[in-house]
């Protein structure tokens, strides 16, 4: 009798059976939801702009108890979503100063370091600095 | 040494008897020092000698028993069954490729994507015998000797969500040896290797989920070798736009 | 595949074979040649070569020397001017592996590094890191890739030879994919299927090494030569058999029994672990006899001691054998002695080819552990079978392309009636057949079994009178194994009793060939014979098929410029 090979089907939700892969997805859909925040960041800009009617009434909006609420989810992506790109930095090392490409959880940790420190200065310039 | 038992589920396809692919449940005694190959040899041997896998060298080199174990692809030689008890061991044939038979799947695919990768080294002119061996250095030996212990046991396409879903995606273990030769100081073939891996079928269909370089048992760290090959092809993109009458190696 | 003719036909795709089909393919872009194995090549057992591959490359070396030492480790068995010819061509194999990609190890100088190894008189073995086998056959199996006219019959099982008169006209295989018999019909085919470890119960050998080519030469007639010579590997992990290469001794390692001495210092005193394989697994079992060895769960055992190399040297030059002891027996070798014991791994024997691969049977040549040419005598050195592979793999890869270039294409009548006779054996009878007893598991137990006992490290008169008798009533029990399996596609079941069909015959003739030899050479001891005798036995042995006992004959060694002294280390 003639072989059957059976033809490989791929299971719904075959994400959320490995960690690894959930985490992956929560990278992914993190780069969309980051440029959402992005667009976020940009319309409030553009109302602070807009003068401090525009800019009272969106602050009201923002912080209304679902909008905090979306922000957290939303918060959380980007920083999974960034936490997960500077381990995978470590990956590809495309600027090597050094002669061996250096082991990737060093690069991540220099990358958490160096974001630690611009993220307390950009702190520092919005509440402490002149 | 005591010895224990375990259920052994294993995943059948037999079109002779069955359309469809089902469950088969096996209980065996074992001993800590054994593997799980050796548990579907105890089957094979005194329980159902119908029950299919592929095996040679049982010591983790040859490539040929890849299986899902407990749903993560692994090799049946170098799992070691007191590791995976849970209290069954679960056993499937490796995920994305079609199954021919219980746990052996069809990986001609693979074979196919690897030649189109030229996996040689190239060169225009080769140096006669007598001129002796090209000078390499160890250290550029250790360049690609990572790369070069690939043993085409498949499990990181098992392991590839890209694969998966994607026909025409060259595959972690291909793209990975490519990147050998790229590496291999003695091999002029790069520019050509690029040009077909740095397309859609090739480097960038990869979005670095990652998994393949975890289940490696080789430690060749595939989804590395796509992401220098990304960097690789940018640079010569580059170096196109902006030096176009430049010769590369 | 839908072309079944080819001008070559390699059956099996390991080191030899692959070298000996690209050798072909490159002498004419025209002739077509195929390579058919049971495996995917990349899974030949080649792949398990752990060590390295000798050659003459540096001025502190020479032809002579190399000759000299792979003559006097056969025991004055091998012919010598075969050797002389493989000494001679071992170099270019290494470079032409090299412009292949292979990454050997390398000097600072980045020249091809070379390493000490038994037997050998100087550094001669040519490396990578400890995973030579593996290099050379994926380097070789990427390289195949190259030609157009080199094509793969992968997982295709070769059951009978087809006899067109008296020259060969192709192989019958099974396609395990469909489940079905076809005829490949050739002029030229080329037996590459490696050795025959699986009849021994404790072997470093994978599964599938079960001596097809070697029945399939036997049962059309060609003689099996040198059979008797089995080698036992000193450093096998005991339980599996898995090998702890010769190279963690050649990198200075340690043989120490369990009063912590270097016993070697008793037997070989001025090789201590580099000495010949044959004579350290003789020490080993004597240690182990007289008390000395540690006990163990699989058997005693003596302890490699790789401590004073450090850390360093052992993951730099040794990775794997780090990586499978601490796997398999859970010692780290930085720290602990790795338990080891003699296990079998190699067969000098084989089919009967002369220089070129050539049999007795026009078109039928062998290559590799399946052939005996023979370089390797009554003992093989380390790291001479991987360069046998290479050189003769391309001397009858490029002797089979000259030859089917002059020759016309067999006759179709013999290949269908080699086919028609396949599929009454293998679907009328085997597969017909149901399973009772004997099972295949027994049957191959007890064969494994009998030959671990009886034709082992140390044989007699009165075990290898039995062992013969044993293995003519179970050649023919095996008529009465039948299958759980039906189903044709992919049947493992059906593979493994034609591999044990294959394996019955091999063993047939390793142990009649044991009883006929009278006298201890190489790796062949006998305790009623304990002496050289080469008055007698300075010949090789030819077994013949016969239905009965194998018709066993004696064919003179080859001397040239090596007389046969006693071989003392």
């Amino acid at each position: 009798m003639p072989p059957r090979p059976y033809p490989w089907k791929r299971r719904r939700g075959w994400w959320l059976r490995n960690p690894h892969y959930l985490l992956f997805q929560a990278r992914e859909v993190g780069g969309i939801l980051t440029a959402i925040v992005g667009l976020i960041l940009l319309y409030q800009v553009i109302q602070l702009q807009a003068g401090p009617d525009a800019y009272s009434a969106f602050l009201t909006i923002a912080f209304s108890p679902p909008m905090l609420g979306l922000m957290t989810v939303l918060l959380a992506f980007v920083l999974v979503h960034a936490v997960t790109w500077f381990m995978l930095l470590g990956k590809a090392q495309p600027i090597q100063l050094t002669a061996k490409p250096m082991s990737w959880r060093k690069v991540f940790a220099i990358n958490l370091i160096l974001w630690a420190l611009v993220s307390i200065g950009v702190l520092y310039l919005i509440f402490g600095g002149p | 040494m005591a010895a224990k038992q375990v259920v052994f589920r294993v995943q059948r396809y037999r079109p002779d008897k069955r359309p469809r692919p089902y469950y088969q449940d096996y209980r065996i005694r074992y001993t800590d020092d054994m593997v799980v190959l050796d548990g579907l040899n105890v089957i094979k041997d005194a329980v159902d000698p119908t029950l299919t896998f592929r095996w040679s060298c049982r010591m983790g080199i040859c490539g040929s028993c890849g299986a899902n174990i407990n749903g993560k692809p692994r090799l049946t030689c170098g799992t070691f069954i007191k590791d995976v008890v849970g209290p069954q061991v679960i056993v499937d044939p490796m995920p994305n490729f079609p199954i021919l038979k219980d746990l052996v799947v069809d990986f001609d695919d693979f074979l196919d994507k690897l030649e189109e990768t030229r996996p040689y080294l190239v060169r225009s002119k080769p140096k006669p015998l007598s001129d002796g061996e090209y000078r390499q250095t160890p250290a550029e030996v250790e360049a690609y000797r990572q790369y070069s212990m690939c043993i085409n046991c498949m499990l990181c396409y098992a392991a590839c969500p890209v694969y998966g879903a994607s026909g025409h995606f060259l595959g972690p273990a291909a793209l990975a040896l490519a990147y050998r030769y790229i590496r291999d100081s003695r091999d002029r073939g790069g520019e050509e290797r690029l040009a077909r891996l740095s397309t859609k079928s090739g480097i960038w269909e990869c979005t670095f989920v990652g998994e393949c370089s975890v289940v490696c048992p080789k430690a060749v760290d595939p989804a590395g070798a796509i992401q220098n090959l990304k960097v690789l092809a940018s640079m010569r993109t580059m170096r196109k736009l902006l030096m176009p009458k430049a010769v590369s190696r | 595949m839908d072309r079944t003719t080819f001008d070559i036909v390699v059956v099996g795709g390991g080191a030899a074979g692959l070298r000996a089909a690209i050798a072909a393919a490159e002498v004419d872009p025209s002739l077509s040649i195929a390579v058919a194995s049971k495996v995917y090549p990349m899974r030949s057992h080649t792949v398990s070569a752990e060590g390295g591959t000798a050659a003459v490359l540096r001025d502190y070396d020479s032809f002579d020397l190399h000759a000299f030492d792979t003559i006097k480790g056969s025991d004055y068995l091998a012919d010598q001017d075969a050797v002389e010819f493989f000494v001679q061509k071992c170099p270019e194999e290494i470079i032409q592996l090299e412009h292949w990609g292979c990454p050997w190890s390398r000097d600072p100088d980045g020249r091809v590094s070379q390493r000490a190894f038994g037997g050998m008189s100087v550094k001669r073995t040519v490396f990578a890191a400890d995973k030579v086998g593996f290099h050379i056959l994926h380097t070789l199996f990427q390289t195949t890739m190259k030609y157009e006219n080199l094509h793969r019959l992968d997982e295709w099982f070769v059951t009978s030879l087809i006899l067109d008169g008296a020259a060969v006209g192709g192989v019958v295989a099974m396609d395990l994919r469909r489940g079905e018999l076809g005829r490949i019909t050739s002029k030229a085919v080329i037996l590459a299927t490696g050795g025959c470890g699986r009849v021994y119960e404790f072997t470093t050998n994978g599964f599938i090494k079960t001596g097809d080519g070697m029945a399939l030469a036997y049962r059309a007639g060609v003689p099996l030569k040198d059979m008797e010579f089995v080698q036992f590997h000193p450093t096998a992990l005991p339980g599996t058999g898995i090998l702890i290469t010769e190279a963690a001794r050649g990198e200075g390692g340690y043989l120490i029994n369990k009063d912590g001495e270097r016993f070697l210092k008793r037997y070989i005193p001025e090789k201590m672990e580099l000495g010949p394989r044959d004579i350290l697994s003789r020490s080993i079992m004597t240690e182990i006899k007289e008390g000395r060895a540690f006990k163990g769960p699989y058997g005693d055992y003596v302890g490699l001691d790789l401590r004073h190399l450090g850390e360093e040297t052992i993951n730099k030059k040794l990775p794997m054998v780090r990586e499978l002891a601490e796997k398999y027996v859970g010692i780290d070798p930085v720290r602990e002695l790795v338990p080891v014991r003699p296990g079998q791994h190699y067969i000098m024997g084989g089919v009967h080819t002369n220089v070129r691969g050539e049999t007795i049977l026009a078109g039928l040549y062998a290559v590799g552990e399946a052939a005996c040419v023979s370089i390797n005598g009554a003992n093989r050195l380390g790291s001479n079978s991987l360069s046998e592979c290479l050189v003769f793999g391309a001397a009858a890869g490029r002797a089979a392309a000259a030859y089917v270039r002059k020759k016309g294409w067999p006759d179709g009548a013999a290949g269908r009636e080699a086919l028609k006779r396949e599929e009454a054996r293998i679907f009328d009878g085997l597969l017909a057949r149901e399973r009772g007893t004997p099972t295949l598991a027994e049957l191959r137990t007890e064969v494994q079994q009998l030959m671990e006992r009886h034709v082992g490290i140390r044989r007699s008169e009165a075990g290898l009178e039995g062992v013969s008798a044993r293995l003519l009533r179970l050649r023919e029990a095996i008529g009465r194994v039948g299958l759980a399996d039906k189903d044709p596609v992919y049947n493992t079941e059906l593979t493994a009793v034609l591999e044990l069909d294959f394996m019955l015959e091999v063993a047939t003739a390793i142990a009649f060939s044991a009883l006929a030899r009278r006298e201890s050479r190489g790796a062949h001891s006998r305790t009623d014979f304990p002496k050289r005798d080469d008055e007698k036995y300075l010949q090789h042995t030819l077994a013949y098929r016969t239905d009965g006992a194998p018709r066993i004959e004696y064919l003179p060694v080859t001397i040239t410029r090596w007389q046969p002294a006693a071989r003392v280390y």
